[in-house]
């Protein structure tokens, strides 16, 4: 039979040892931040890598007609406008710290989750039109050098390609980045919703 | 800033154990009590600035951390992923068994009172001043003192029930 105090021993005699310090812990906050901001500038980065690659193709190769440089224009187009998106909500995740001003962080978290559901929706089908468009006039050079086999293949895999990242992949992402944006605000709305009552 | 930086890496060295034991108490996980710890010190570190020594700092920790903790487990998603303190601490009394049996038990019956309840035992456990335990918990030191009494006895009851099985 024990008494409380002898459970008070116990409790005060149960050394508990604390694996995190100061520094690893505003590290530790800062790194789920940063998490997100690298993601989108590797998304970033992505996307100028394309952009780079068929600017080089259309400077080093001899394309010859019209519909080609149409196709490639709007193409790099499209893929700038994405970048340029991109870049602007970046810059919103990127320009205030979570630990320094929490509420101006949650605030424009907030705003990034819906510019990126508004990327993924109206904005994803005039990408993906514009793509398409940019492709068509592309695919009238290049695919007259190619036999019927191979032309069929090089239309439908591109038509599955673009069917693909519109279905799937694009519901795919959609629901991954909801997830991840919605527990970070969950997570940081409960912490601010505290502040203010400590 | 690096004021700032130093007062808080003070007041964490100074605290953090305590709070972590709070933590602790509370929940029974390990991994859970340090996610309660950081999201405290997180707070700490944004409000540094409003502190204006009313109180004592530690007091005031306390009141972050207690806030902290009660908040925590209310977040339907949270009960729906860990299942409460129950489980949790059924998961690791395994872990606790040839280390420390006595210590496990009693975590065991911490968490089956009731959450506030536990929180003030955890505080009542670490020797807090009455007082600070009614300014951190916001009830009248003479109900707490009534409310102590009935928790102490009820820990303790459960304590020896545990133990003797």
């Amino acid at each position: 039979m024990q008494a409380f105090d002898q459970i008070q021993e116990l409790w005060q005699k149960h050394d508990v040892e604390v694996k995190v310090s100061a520094d690893e812990m505003l590290q530790q906050v800062k790194k789920e931040v940063n998490g997100l901001k690298l993601k989108s500038a590797l998304n970033i980065l992505g996307m100028l890598a394309s952009f780079i690659a068929i600017a080089v193709l259309w400077v080093f190769f001899h394309f010859e007609s019209w519909t080609t440089h149409v196709g490639i224009s709007i193409t790099l187009l499209a893929i700038g406008v994405y970048i340029l998106i991109l870049y602007r909500d970046h810059r919103l995740i990127s320009k205030s710290d979570y630990t320094l001003h929490p509420n101006e962080y949650l605030s424009d978290l907030r705003v990034y989750q819906l510019n990126r559901y508004k990327l993924y929706n109206s904005l994803y089908w005039f990408y993906t039109v514009a793509l398409s468009l940019g492709l068509i006039f592309y695919f009238i050079e290049i695919l007259a050098h190619l036999s019927i086999t191979m032309t069929i293949v090089a239309v439908g895999f591109t038509f599955l390609w673009i069917l693909f990242c519109s279905t799937i992949l694009r519901n795919a992402v959609i629901k991954r980045e909801k997830e991840r944006i919605s527990l970070l605000i969950e997570k940081f709305e409960r912490i601010s919703a505290q502040i203010s009552m400590p | 800033m690096e004021q700032k930086d130093k007062l808080f890496k003070e007041i964490f060295d100074s605290n953090s154990k305590k709070i972590f034991h709070l933590c602790y108490g509370y929940t029974g996980d390990t991994d859970a009590a340090n996610d309660l710890l950081q999201e405290t010190f997180l707070k700490v570190w944004q409000n540094l600035d409003k502190f204006r020594n009313k109180s004592l700092i530690s007091t005031w920790i306390y009141r972050i951390a207690v806030n902290t903790c009660l908040t925590y487990l209310r977040s339907e998603k949270r009960q729906a992923k860990d299942e409460l303190t129950d489980n949790i601490i059924e998961n690791k009394i395994e872990e606790f068994s040839e280390k420390n049996e006595q210590v496990a038990l009693l975590y065991k019956c911490i968490s089956k009172l009731e959450e506030n309840d536990r929180l003030i035992i955890t505080m009542v456990l670490d020797e807090l001043p009455y007082h600070e335990i009614a300014d951190i918990s916001g009830i009248s030191e003479g109900n707490l003192r009534v409310k102590i009494h009935r928790i102490k006895q009820k820990l303790t009851e459960l304590y020896n029930q545990y133990a003797s099985v």
